[in-house]
């Protein structure tokens, strides 16, 4: 035993270590990259958008992984496979859209490919140069059933959004120079497209849609016209001629114009059917409004032949144009004996408002109404109207003693209406009468010897002799005074007082030539009236109106020869002043005046043989006072003018009886027979 | 022992190394007297570190795989390329020796990093210390070629910082970008977490403290 107080010996076990004290702070490093990488991928994965497939004819420029689907130009999904559908007509393309837009692609959703495109517009789309070809969708803001097939449209729509204006739905007679994507102007601006050109099911017609931007759109009422606007517009005519092109754009694919030509109508909603007319004439000349797209048809047949009747003839329902020709042709017909014989098939097209029926008067009822009116009488036959009765138009007017007929209702494809034989146009043949007697008249050689008349008179008093007149007339006067001062210087009074009666009856008969030359100057005057009278004005007038006529006769073959009559007027015309000039008139009144002075010159001879001044010296100066005061305190000057005037008048008077002689036959003065 | 085992390690002469400088010293010493550094005793508790950085760059080695790497955009659109898909273009292109670098510095060593790292950590504790040299030169590898990893992330980034054109060309690091670097970096932590003394020490039952 000792004492030694040893501690008894520790038997020490390790405690227990709990694992998780062993555990190091740095697993929590995988552990937070673990969460994180988890939580990453399951975010991947619930942003995940749904896949749609949209088939394609082809895919060209398509990458899977790289090419967008757009929506109003913003990326909602990226094409994620590219495949083939079953049948392998198509490439089936996988696309993985946005998850918050895929509700909204429901059945409506459209899908098309964006490539750069160049047309006869431009060049569009050419930032898809570089960023490459993507898929454009467009579908509206109410979410409807969802799905996921879709077929992707052929090309892009002409407006994607229906919201951005309106659809109109064009009805024309043929598609003329339109292409898809035509524009459509309004006073030349552009303002839509056309798109989705057809042929109509049932009638030969085409339909087109058309597309007006908005605001553009608010131009729209039920009372606008489109026209085609196509091509190029030549026009030849008195006018000239006329070139008419829209735009390039126009020319290449075709255009169309509108206008609202008439108030009165109500805004129109998507879908509202319009007539395509062919030309701006057209569409402004027409009688069918637009809500008449289908206007009632009849068929004509003729036996005779109607040359002349165009398509787009009017009709005429008793004077009132009441329709137009839809349609020209041929009907071979058998009769009862089996004789083959040929109609003209002519198909008019009426408007029941013409015919004062309601506007929305259905077919069934116009057919009637035609058919009572047929049952009294009214027929349809060809008539001509216009100055020459050259253009036809089928007419509808009550024919008295026809033989009764019926309309033949149950004929294809329109009712036939019974026909009468062309109406003989008494007014076309009596205005070609009338026109020939004018085109006769010899309105051409008068107003040139109108005009020849008045050179020559202005030649007369425009020459040299003419205006040496009052000279010689101033030198008969100074003779006078000479022979009065010599009666005077005389101073013999006493025994010439029957000189001085001579002297004085010779005064006298001087006087009294002077008051005839009155009458003269009155008869003169009536002359020169009846040359202001000449009724120039009414001659004008029908020289208008005969030019008119010959405007219009321009297209005939008688132009041809116009030229050349009038060719031959102007020679003889020049001939005829050539003669006028040749003849010499003012030589011939030069000469007569001449003559009057030698007759002065002999009555002063006479009065140097005379015997003194008698004591009737008073009376003479008296009466030679009279002389002098028959012309007035004028001063010789205005004496001697008014004496070249007086013989003016006179050459006038010889002038004016020429003119009554033109007047009453010109051609003989003219032609000289 | 096998007579042909004459490696005395410092374990064996109940020294412990000073992991910075080399210096052995008596067990029990508490730092280095030459540099100053603690001395710490081999043990295998590090290995948790290694295990959870090595599990750590492994998990974000996936997403650095499967998320583009580059996201390029060029006049031509938009770009994007995994690690994979970058060497497949690139050898599209023929240009086989910067797919080559690529291949190698991006695929093949991140993943002989994690199959070498995996190796070393579990051979430890195993009698194979005539092996050992192997070991050791296989961990010098490891550590010394993990930086060159970062190869392709750098790449990146100066591409990114470089390539910045507006419309004509732009360039932006992906998701991979990141979950690569990350998961070099924590497969560089793993690396320098692991205790090369342990190569040495034998199996772990035989003087476990």
């Amino acid at each position: 035993m000792t004492d030694d107080p040893h501690p008894a010996e520790l038997k020490a076990t390790p405690a227990p270590n709990p694992i998780w004290t062993q555990l190091s702070v740095v697993w929590l490093v995988p552990l937070l990259a673990l969460a994180i990488t988890l939580g990453v991928a399951w975010k991947t994965y619930s942003d995940r958008g749904v896949l749609i497939e949209i088939d394609f004819a082809d895919a060209t420029g398509i990458h899977p992984g790289e090419t967008p689907l757009k929506f109003r130009e913003v990326d909602v999904g990226k094409v994620e496979t590219v495949g083939f559908s079953p049948d392998l007509t198509s490439v089936r393309i996988g696309v993985r859209v946005d998850k918050h837009v895929a509700p909204y692609i429901d059945a409506e959703a459209s899908f098309w490919l964006v490539r750069p495109q160049v047309s006869a517009q431009g060049i569009s789309r050419l930032d898809t140069v570089l960023s490459g070809t993507f898929i454009e969708g467009y579908w509206d803001a109410t979410p409807q059933a969802e799905m996921r097939n879709f077929q992707g449209l052929a090309k892009p729509p002409v407006a994607p959004d229906p919201s951005k204006g309106t659809w109109v739905e064009l009805r024309a007679e043929d598609a003329g120079g339109l292409a898809e994507g035509a524009p459509i102007l309004f006073r030349g601006v552009t303002v839509g497209r056309i798109q989705n050109l057809r042929l109509n099911e049932n009638d030969a017609g085409v339909t087109v849609d058309a597309f007006i931007e908005a605001p553009h759109d608010r131009r729209l009422t039920t009372t606008t016209r489109f026209w085609d606007t196509s091509g190029i517009s030549v026009s030849l005519d008195a006018t000239g001629v006329t070139l008419d092109m829209r735009s390039l754009a126009s020319l290449v694919q075709g255009g169309i114009e509108f206008d609202t030509l008439s108030t009165g109508g109500t805004f129109v909603q998507n879908g509202f059917p319009y007539r395509l007319y062919p030309s701006s004439d057209a569409a402004k000349a027409s009688i069918f409004g637009n809500d008449l797209i289908d206007p009632p048809h009849y068929t004509l047949l003729f036996d005779q032949a109607i040359k002349g009747l165009e398509r787009g003839a009017k009709v005429q329902f008793r004077g009132v144009e009441a329709g137009e020709v839809t349609d020209l042709s041929i009907k071979v017909q058998t009769d009862s004996v089996g004789t083959r014989y040929a109609q003209q098939q002519v198909v008019i097209a009426l408007s029941p408002e013409r015919l004062g029926l309601a506007r929305d008067t259905d077919k069934e009822v116009v057919t009637e109404f035609l058919a009572g009116e047929v049952e009294s009488g009214l027929r349809a036959r060809i008539a001509g109207v216009g100055l020459l009765g050259s253009t036809l138009i089928v007419e509808l007017t009550d024919v008295p003693d026809v033989p009764a007929k019926v309309m033949n209702l149950t004929a294809d494809p329109y009712p036939i209406l019974p026909t009468a034989p062309a109406a003989t146009n008494d007014l076309a043949a009596s205005a070609e009468g009338v026109f020939k007697r004018i085109d006769a008249l010899p309105i051409e050689q008068l107003l040139n010897s109108a005009i020849r008349t008045l050179d020559g008179i202005s030649a007369v008093a425009e020459s040299e002799d003419t205006r040496a007149v009052p000279g010689e007339l101033n030198g008969l006067l100074s003779q006078l005074r000479t022979l009065v001062d010599g009666l005077n210087a005389g101073d013999a009074a006493t025994k010439t007082i029957a000189a001085i009666d001579g002297v004085t009856e010779a005064a006298s008969s001087v006087l009294y030539e002077i008051e005839g030359l009155g009458d003269t100057l009155k008869s003169t005057d009536a002359a020169a009236q009846a040359v202001a009278e000449m009724p120039l004005g009414d001659i004008g007038t029908k020289i208008d109106g005969i030019l008119g006529d010959v405007r219009g006769m321009l297209g005939s073959k008688d132009a041809e020869r116009l030229p050349r009559a009038l060719s031959d007027t102007l020679e003889q015309t020049a001939a005829l002043l050539g003669e006028l000039r040749e003849g010499g008139a003012a030589e011939k009144l030069n000469g007569t005046l001449v003559a009057a002075q030698d007759a002065a010159t002999a009555i002063a001879d006479a009065s140097d043989r005379l015997p003194a001044l008698t004591r009737k010296l008073e009376e003479l100066v008296t009466t030679a006072e009279g002389l002098v005061a028959s012309y007035g305190d004028r001063s010789a000057f205005n004496a001697e003018i008014l004496n070249s005037m007086r013989e003016l008048r006179r050459a006038t008077a010889a002038f004016g009886s020429l003119a009554r002689m033109i007047e009453r036959n010109p051609r003989a003065f003219i032609l000289g027979r | 022992m096998t007579p042909t085992v004459s490696v005395l390690t410092a374990r064996d002469a109940g020294l412990t190394g000073c992991t910075r400088c080399g210096r052995v010293w008596p067990e029990g010493t508490q730092a280095c007297g030459r540099c100053g550094a603690r001395l710490r005793r081999v043990s295998t508790a590090g290995l948790q570190r290694v295990w959870a950085w090595w599990l750590a760059g492994l998990i974000f080695y996936i997403p650095a795989n499967l998320y583009p790497m580059l996201r390029t955009a060029t006049l031509g659109g938009h770009q994007q390329n995994t690690i994979l898909g970058g060497v497949v273009e690139l050898l599209a292109h023929h240009n086989y020796l910067v797919a080559g670098v690529v291949f190698f510095a991006s695929l093949v060593i991140p993943v002989a990093k994690f199959f070498a790292i995996a190796y070393l950590a579990l051979s430890v504790g195993h009698e194979r210390r005539a092996g050992s040299h192997p070991h050791l030169h296989l961990y010098e590898v490891v550590e010394f070629i993990g930086r060159w990893s970062m190869i392709d992330v750098f790449v990146v980034a100066i591409l990114s910082a470089l390539v910045q054109l507006g419309a004509v060309a732009s360039i932006h690091p992906g998701p991979a970008a990141a979950s690569f670097a990350l998961s070099v970096a924590f497969t560089m932590l793993s690396a320098q977490s692991f205790d090369p003394r342990l190569i040495w020490r034998g199996p772990a039952q035989a003087k476990d403290p």
